[in-house]
């Protein structure tokens, strides 16, 4: 029982996509374009060469929320996207229906269709390889060469992610939308 | 899958095979032979392997999980301090690199036109034998002349092995990736600072990082230390880079800097530290040879801000600024070496020009500035080097001022290719190097190996110089073997063992076990030859007998007869338990039990502060006089400046409506070695061509279309991605696709090729090819 959720030091990625392919690697997921559980999303530097405003290039390492007030949650008609005992967003493969309301609802636009598990699927924080297995860690943060990433539970004060936001500032993606996202991008 | 080839054999007699072609298999085939070779013990159990990546040159530390004799995932192994805790995006897809479908299986002969792509299929002592044959008749030819014969090999673990058996044939050509890559670099930093050394990356206060794009062409521990730190967090970076790269992105300040006028920037920099004396005093005058003179050089000269403003396009006030906060961080501040350097004409002096720039700050054998570090000693292993009494010299050793061990690749194939060589070069062993892909203008390249009566070929892919090959014999990928063991000096050193996850795939193999093969078919006979024609050998002969000059001297075979495993027991055998941590976890240092600790979930400590090598020189450097070189006299004999000078030739002209040609690399792509990557190219499926966005539009160019890139030597066709990222003046894409080989299935024809379209002219010091000195035009097709 935890409430797992991420930090991450978004200041630190370099748009290297370590992260994409161990979870690619790790979950089984299709090549494609369209298949990912997480991705990074950049803006085009502005300007005219040679004056390109450095900070208008920005990296933004991405993936499912696991929001506590999740709308693909709330949408599901066949309860297939649930939440597990770590407060995971997770998807029952043999409920789903391929509806696709959970793909309208999310705003983070993090579901996608993976025509293995013929689900409409999405970021489980490793839950099935690796926490089930009692480790502690995700693929995208093991692999990930400027550390951007620090998953943990929030619900213990003493873990380094419960610490990390007692002393960073951060900020939330929409977070007006009352969904309570457990992804924290720290400044 | 092996009844299928033996039926298709039984039935066809001998079939010409394209590489791929009669072989091709499915990845679940692939999956399905892996699976079977599993033992019904292992069945079901996971298995968890410390082995080094090898998508790259960094040899990163990663455990492989096996999971009924197939590879389920590569996972980062924190115990390495030079990879920290990490796996990039390459490391990751080592998986499709070993269950690449396209991959080499069996030894092959060329049966067909060289370049034809027909092969037949040949037992490995068929292969053995038809190159003992080749070779006897060879030597025979060239009484017994080694060097007829030239060694070639692309970076890597087992290139030792390699380099053993060059080192037995007593050839004197040795070529490698050097003067295609980081020779001036090397030699830049060694002749003037004692070493290339590293970069602390985790200490600096400042850093100017000119060309190296450390977000892309990760380096470690370099790129996982440097953007922890830049933006405010403890690092100014300076980013100068013709490009907006995503190194420029992570910096604090980026320059645009105009292609190939990089050391009139650095001159500059030197210009203002001198004139307004505000380099490091102390450390100059105890560690310079003879900076009068290059003070009265760089000040006489008048290299300023102002001049350099107009060959570099960098303002004036940006390079006073930056001369004054590199200072003003001393001795924090570096000017990051670099890696890559074959750029242009001028690369030697703009490496020795950025080494006294560091220098001057006192950046050196001190943390936070450039470190030499230490190594661990390990124990060597004897292997044979025979003296050829007929074995001639170097033909490339005038082709440039100094050429080293490793020659100058272009320099030699240009000579061997212009009929200029004193005597003929006849064949080529060629280890895991592609120089079809790797050296400019590949048509002269192509040539150059149909000219050759032999070139074998160790790979894992069939390359487009597999394809010009004559014997091509398939080596196992970096997952199917134990490598020799290595020492990874350096402020934190170590050792890193890469261990065999799987057995090697349908007849792969080792390069040990292919060089045990081969020599133990072809020592005997080319002794003969040696035999024939060398008289000091004809008297050894006299004196100790045949038998025992042929055991003692020229049996080759002894190099490779203990396995790499025995290798490696025994080179560390002086540490106890090493070989077997080695074995189990990749990595193994002095007082590691003791110092390695994991701190947090991301981060782990090596070795505590005070026990890091960040000084180890004492005072004296490892150059000729012990101290900072500013005068290399010696190198003025041999038509080197002996100081970094600025030259008006430096300045390429660039005809109007024509470019100024750079290649480069990202961080999902590694060459033309990862050019068949299923699951990197899913990440990026091509190269595109940098063009500036408004002259794009002026030419009527958008996004996607496809347009031809021609130079003087050639051409090649690639889409357009219009951006502001590059200047005008500039074209660029990454090095590495294009690829001729129709037996990579992905690769073949996929993007543009800049081995074609890049002129061969090369540098004077080292000859080092100028990849940056090409003037091409573009056409929409």
């Amino acid at each position: 029982m935890a409430r797992y959720g991420m930090a991450l030091d978004y200041k630190n990625c370099i748009n290297c996509r370590a992260c994409e392919t161990a979870c690619k690697a790790e979950n089984g997921i299709l090549p494609g374009k369209d298949n990912y559980r997480i991705w990074i999303g950049q803006k085009e530097a502005e300007g005219e060469w040679p004056n390109i405003s450095i900070v208008s290039q920005t990296y933004h390492p991405s993936q499912c929320q696991h929001c506590d007030n999740a709308p693909c949650q709330q949408v599901c008609p066949t309860n297939a996207t649930y939440y597990d005992e770590n407060r995971v967003v997770r998807v029952d493969p043999e409920r789903c229906i391929l509806c696709t309301y959970c793909i309208n609802a999310c705003p983070y636009d993090a579901r996608y269709v993976d025509d293995r598990t013929v689900t409409v699927d999405k970021c489980n924080f490793c839950s099935d390889t690796r926490l089930a297995n009692g480790e502690t860690t995700t693929a995208c943060q093991a692999t990930c060469p400027t550390k951007v990433r620090t998953f943990g539970d929030l619900d213990d004060p003493n873990s380094e992610i419960s610490q990390l936001l007692k002393t960073r500032e951060y900020k939330q993606v929409k977070e007006h939308l009352g969904t309570k996202p457990k992804l924290f991008y720290l400044i | 899958m092996k009844v299928e080839i033996s039926r298709r054999r039984f039935l066809q007699g001998s079939v010409a095979l394209s590489i791929a072609g009669g072989v091709s298999l499915t990845p679940s085939q692939i999956i399905a032979s892996a699976k079977a070779a599993t033992k019904p013990e292992d069945f079901g159990k996971t298995k968890k392997v410390a082995t080094l990546c090898e998508m790259c040159v960094n040899k990163c530390a990663a455990f492989a999980y096996v999971r009924n004799g197939v590879i389920t995932k590569l996972d980062p192994n924190p115990h390495f301090p030079k990879s920290r805790n990490m796996l990039c995006p390459r490391g990751n897809c080592g998986i499709a690199a070993i269950y690449d479908e396209d991959r080499l299986k069996y030894p092959l002969i060329r049966d067909g036109e060289k370049g034809s792509g027909k092969f037949r299929r040949v037992s490995w002592d068929e292969a053995y034998s038809y190159i003992t044959e080749k070779l006897v008749k060879i030597l025979d030819e060239e009484k017994d002349n080694r060097s007829t014969v030239a060694f070639c090999a692309g970076e890597g673990m087992a290139e030792h092995t390699f380099k053993n058996f060059y080192t037995g044939f007593g050839s004197s050509h040795f070529l490698n990736h050097a003067t295609l890559c980081l020779a001036t670099t090397v030699s830049g930093y060694s002749l003037t600072i004692g070493s290339y050394g590293q970069a602390d990356l985790e200490n600096a206060k400042y850093i100017i990082m000119a060309g190296a794009n450390r977000a892309e062409a990760i380096l470690t521990p370099d790129t996982l230390d440097l953007f922890k730190r830049t933006r405010g967090r403890g690092a100014k970076l300076i980013c100068v880079d013709p490009r907006f790269t995503n190194t420029a992105a992570k910096s604090d300040k980026w320059l645009g800097i105009k292609v190939g006028t990089d050391l009139a920037f650095v001159l500059a920099l030197t210009y203002v530290a001198i004139k307004e004396e505000i380099y490091n005093k102390e450390f100059v005058k105890n560690n310079f040879n003879d900076f009068e003179s290059y003070k009265n050089h760089i000040l006489s000269n008048n290299y300023t801000p102002e001049w350099a403003e107009k060959i570099t396009g960098i303002e004036a006030s940006d390079i006073y600024e930056i001369a004054r906060e590199f200072m003003a961080n001393a001795p924090r501040a570096i000017y990051y070496q670099g890696r890559r350097t074959t750029w242009s004409k001028n690369d030697f002096q703009l490496r020795r020009a950025q080494a006294l720039l560091t220098a001057l700050a006192g950046s050196i054998d001190t943390k936070g500035g450039i470190c030499f570090g230490k190594k661990i000693p390990i124990k060597g292993h004897e292997v044979p080097s025979p003296l050829y009494d007929n074995a001639r010299g170097r033909i490339d050793a005038t082709e440039a001022a100094v050429v080293g061990g490793s020659g100058t690749w272009v320099g030699f194939r240009n000579k061997v290719l212009e009929g200029r060589a004193e005597y003929p070069i006849r064949a080529l062993f060629n280890y895991k190097h592609n120089p079809m892909q790797n050296m400019p203008n590949s048509k002269k390249t192509e040539e150059f190996l149909k000219k050759l009566d032999l070139v074998v070929t160790i790979d894992t892919m069939p390359s487009d110089t597999v394809l010009l090959s004559d014997v091509v014999l398939p080596e196992c990928t970096y997952l199917e073997r134990t490598d020799p063991l290595k020492v990874f000096g350096g402020i934190e050193p170590a050792i890193a063992q890469r261990n065999k996850v799987v057995e090697p795939m349908f007849e792969s193999k080792p390069v040990i076990e292919i060089m045990r093969g081969l020599t133990k078919k072809l020592s005997k006979p080319l002794f003969e030859i040696t035999k024939k024609y060398d008289e000091e050998v004809q008297d050894m002969i006299v004196e100790d007998g045949e038998k025992s000059v042929f055991e003692e001297e020229f049996n080759l075979a002894k190099a490779f007869e203990s396995s790499q495993e025995e290798l490696n027991h025994h080179a560390v055998s002086d540490y106890e338990g090493a070989a077997e941590q080695l074995e189990k976890i990749g990595v193994f240092y002095p007082n590691m039990d003791r110092y390695f600790k994991k701190i947090g979930v991301n981060d782990y400590e090596y070795y505590p502060e005070d026990k890091k090598f960040y000084s180890v020189r004492n005072g004296k450097l490892k150059t000729a006089s012990g101290k900072v070189e500013c005068n290399l006299k010696s190198l003025a004999k041999k038509g080197i400046d002996p100081m970094p000078t600025w030259k008006k030739e430096y300045e390429l002209e660039i005809p109007n409506g024509k470019f100024r040609f750079v290649t480069g690399r990202h961080a999902q792509f590694t060459q033309s070695g990862t050019a068949n990557n299923k699951m990197l190219l899913d990440l990026v499926p091509t190269n595109y061509l940098w063009i500036n966005k408004r002259v794009a539009n002026k030419l009527g160019i958008k996004f996607g279309d496809d347009v031809e890139v021609v130079s003087k030597v050639g051409k090649t066709k690639i889409k357009a991605y219009p951006t502001e990222k590059i200047g005008p003046e500039t074209l660029f894409f990454i090095h590495g696709f294009g690829n001729y080989s129709e037996d990579l299935t992905l690769a073949h024809n996929n993007g543009g090729r800049d081995a074609e379209i890049l002129e061969d002219g090369i540098e004077p010091m080292h000859g080092s090819t100028c990849l940056h000195d090409t003037i091409v035009e573009i056409r929409k097709v």
